[in-house]
Formats: structure tokens, sequence, C-alpha cells
């Protein structure tokens, strides 16, 4: 197949995987920034993991509720406490995140050891993602929680910044600091919710650093940031799936590659500029 | 003279624990007033209380409105407790200062624009807006963050530690600019300082802050070689050295 075939396969045969993954590329890009800026980096891997927890949880018998409701609630459960602990003081942040990732993956194994109607190749292929069989209702899913996401930050994208710059002063103004931290936090966790669910853990995490590390690199302008890194969010799953199909490559780590192989472009440019 | 903020037997604390018991004080209208004791004193659980972030476990802290309007604050914060990762211009900085003004879901104007670049000019930083925030010097640091205090057009400034971490020439430029924002645009100024010579030779009225101490009032009458050497617990001198007051450790050999 040359080049064309490829493109038209990919946008006639399996358009929710195209357009999935771009929406996934696309916001976990953008809040990216804010959790590279904030320093929780960990926390995209942490959540990716609760996320999978929850998905394993709905593999009990006594438990009738779909996959990715049962991912976005034990995510969101997780959410709010973990937004509390990451802006308090009394513990450190990657004591935080260490403790609820470790945790997270010894209840995912207990859960499964004890869910006689698990499949150990069914979760493996949800923690793994499969971008090529996306269904309609989950895309639809993650297109809602796209929307929100993107609608809520682009609506208080003046109050994100302040909060994630210098919450002490903020506070000092009048914003809820705590309440702002929160709302991320618990938008966050539901888009990396769906998202885990659709794409994979790796595809997920990778998103949420990578695009926004190139950015920073390229740009010194912090609108620019959030810009560029979106737009690597929206170019690398084209790509990706492009060279997965052309060389018939797993979709995620192939789209993950192309995104770091900006990476390293990205860091190349930035030490010729620093010469 | 009209009074600001007035702290009526209060208790601050948090939880069960207190840190300071009983304090009364006032905070007048145009003072320069001065918070000054060991790290850990209760200087910041002051602030907190000040600013509404604390209520008073016991007693009260009030606030006097002034001109029919809310008491004001502009703070100026350690420059330590910034996160400074992502490239913020000093603009943006300083327009943050806007930003309760203009309220949800509403944009940077053009008049917030124009007040961000009077504070600037203000400070005398106005060459530098377009710089990252991050590559500034420390002084010019703190010029930008106290623009963007004053760009929320205050009644009060509030600085924590303003010259912390500054090197001479940089401490006295910030200094001087806190005095001439004191004398020259009536602003009321709350520092807090862990640097004694900071406090003793620029603000009129202080407060000593120790967990069971807490001393207030004109600098001459509470800044003494006693009270210095009661509170950090070894010999302090205060003396005068053309016109300026000398703090002196350690029998008269060592500059604190």
């Amino acid at each position: 197949m040359d080049t064309i075939d490829i493109l038209t396969t990919i946008v006639k045969e399996f358009p929710y995987a195209l357009w999935g993954s771009i929406l996934v590329g696309t916001i976990c890009s953008f809040l990216g920034v804010y959790i590279v800026a904030k320093r929780v980096v960990f926390f995209g891997a942490v959540l990716t993991q609760v996320s999978v927890l929850g998905l394993a949880a709905t593999f009990l018998p006594f438990i009738m509720i779909p996959h990715t409701i049962g991912s976005l609630v034990v995510t969101l459960v997780f959410a709010v406490p973990l937004s509390r602990l990451l802006t308090g003081k009394k513990i450190p942040r990657d004591a935080v995140l260490g403790t609820v990732f470790v945790t997270a993956i010894a209840a995912r194994l207990l859960i499964l050891q004890k869910a006689p109607k698990v499949e150990t190749a069914e979760i493996d292929n949800i923690l793994r993602g499969d971008i090529l069989f996306v269904t309609p209702d989950l895309f639809l899913l993650m297109a809602g929680a796209f929307v929100v996401a993107m609608v809520i930050h682009l609506l208080f994208f003046k109050e994100f910044i302040y909060i994630s710059f210098d919450a002490e002063t903020a506070r000092t103004q009048g914003f809820r600091a705590d309440r702002w931290e929160m709302l991320f936090y618990v938008i966050a966790s539901g888009v990396i919710s769906f998202a885990t669910h659709m794409v994979g853990d790796i595809y997920v995490f990778g998103f949420l650093v990578i695009p926004p590390v190139a950015a920073m690199l390229l740009t010194r302008r912090v609108k620019r940031i959030f810009l560029i890194s979106t737009l690597i969010g929206i170019f690398s799953p084209v790509v990706g799936l492009f060279l997965a199909f052309t060389f018939d490559l797993p979709s995620s780590p192939a789209i993950v590659a192309v995104a770091f192989a900006v990476l390293v472009i990205a860091w190349t440019v930035h030490s010729f500029r620093e010469r | 003279m009209t009074t600001l903020i007035e702290f009526r037997k209060a208790t601050l604390g948090y939880g069960r624990k207190v840190v300071l018991r009983d304090i009364s004080f006032t905070i007048l209208d145009g003072d320069y007033f001065g918070l000054v004791g060991p790290n850990g004193a209760g200087k910041t659980t002051i602030l907190r209380a000040i600013l509404g972030g604390l209520k008073p476990l016991n007693g009260e802290v009030v606030l006097h409105p002034g001109n029919n309007r809310p008491l004001t604050f502009g703070y100026v914060p350690q420059r330590d407790s910034i996160d400074e990762i992502l490239p913020y211009t000093v603009e943006e900085v300083v327009a943050m200062g806007r930003y309760r003004g203009i309220g949800l879901l509403r944009r940077v104007s053009a008049a917030d624009r124009q007040a961000v670049a009077r504070a600037l000019e203000h400070v005398a930083i106005g060459n530098l807006r377009d710089r990252p925030f991050k590559d500034l010097s420390g002084g010019q640091k703190q010029r930008a963050l106290i623009a963007r205090a004053l760009a929320s057009d205050p009644q009060i400034l509030i600085l924590d530690e303003p010259t912390n971490g500054m090197d001479l020439s940089s401490r006295i430029s910030i200094l001087d600019l806190i005095k001439q924002l004191h004398d020259d645009d009536a602003l009321t100024i709350i520092m807090v300082s862990h640097l004694l010579d900071d406090v003793a030779n620029h603000v009129q009225r202080i407060a000593l802050v120790e967990p069971g101490v807490f001393l207030v009032g004109d600098v001459d009458k509470v800044l003494t070689g006693a009270n210095l050497s009661a509170m950090y617990h070894l010999p302090v001198r205060v003396d005068h050295l053309h016109g300026s007051t000398v703090i002196l450790t350690g029998g008269g050999h060592g500059h604190h």
C-alpha cells in the first residue's frame, strides 16, 4: 500500500482510532503543561494505575457496572483526597504519589485474583489500550470529557495559571486556591480515566509529559507552550498511526515514539539556540 | 491617624497548637510597620490573620474599611514561594495583580494593561515587561512582585522578607523603593523580616514576635539591647552610628 492508501484506510476503516487518539493526544498534552508546571508528573502515571484499578473492580462478580463507569468512579474517588494531599505540605508529594501508585497496583492484583470472570488477556488489552478498536460509545464519552475539560480550562485560564504560579498570593486575593486545585485534579482525573480505557496507560502518561516538555524547550512564552504542546498532541497520533500501519507496529507505542522523536528534535533545537 | 487593623486579645494558632496568645495591637493608616522575630516565631501567622487566611482561636482581628470600601491588600510573598518553571513574562506576572478586579470569565482589558504598565514604571522596571520573570535578578524579581501588588491598587502593602537573600546594593535599592512607596504614595506598609538592620532603619513602629513574647511600639522604644538579648538568648547591643541604628551581637564584635 502506498501512503495515500494507508491514510485512506485509517480514515475510512478506523475513524474512531484516528480521532480518538487525536482527542486524547490533544487534551493530555494541554493538561500536561499544568502537570509538568506543578511538578507532579508522576500524577499521570498514578492516575492511570488508579483508573485500571477501577476497571479491574468491575470484573468482580458483585459489581455490575460498565468498565468505563467503574474506572471513572474509582479515579474520581481517589482524585479528591489526592488533590488535598498534593497541595498540602505535611507529606512530600512524591511520597503521596508513590503510595497511591503502589497501592493501586496491589489492589488491582488482589481483585484480579478474586475475580472469577476475569480473563488476564482482557485486562491486559484494556491496560495497553487498543486504539484500533475504540468503540463509538467510548469515543463519545472521551469527546464529552474533552469538551468539558477544554471549555473549563479556556474559561478559567487566568485562574488556573495564577494558582499554579503563586497560590499563596492568589489566596490573599480571595481565590480559593484549594478549590481551583481540586477542580483541576478532578478534571484531569476524569480525562485520564476515559483516556486510559481508550488508549492505554503508556499513551496517556506519555502525552501528559513528553509534549509539554518539548514545547517548553521550543518557546519561552507560556501561551505558546500550551499551543505547541497541543499541536504535538495532534501531530504525533496521526504520524504514529501511519507508521504503525506501515510497519505493522503496535499503535500506542508507535505514537509515543513519535512524540519522543519530536522531543529529541526540540531538545536539539534548544541546544543550538543556547549556544 | 485612623486605625486600619486591630488585634484584640487575639490568640493565633493552628488546631490545638497556639502560636501567639492574647496579642493586642493596631496598624494605623500610613503606618510603616515591621514584624520581626526568629524563624517560626509567628510572623507569618500574624500575616495570615491579617489577610483573612487564619481565624483567631480566641479574641478578634478587626479590619476597618476605609473610604467606604473594604480594606485592600497588596501582598508580596517571599520570592522562593513562587514556582518559576513556566516562563511568564514580567507583564504577565504583574497582570496577575489585576485578576481579582477582573473577575471570573473575563479577560485582561486594555485598562488593566495600562494599570500594569503604570505599576511597572512606578517601580522602574518598565523596560523589563517582555522579559521572562524567571530570568530576572533577585532585586528585579522583587520589584516585579511589588509592581504586581501595586497593580491591585491596595491600601496596605504587605511584604514578606522582601530583602531575603539579596546582595547589599539590591537590598538598599528595594528598601529605598519601599520607603518611597510609603513616603510619596502614602501607602500603609507592613514588612516582615528577620533582618534586624533592615527593619531598625526603615520602619516607624515594630512588633517583636516570639512565642511567649510580643512587644509592640515605636522602634526606638522596642528595639533595645535588653529586648533583643532576651529574644535571641545572646548579648545584643543597639548602637547609633552616623544616624543609623546598628545591631551588634556577642559583646559588640559581631554584626547581626
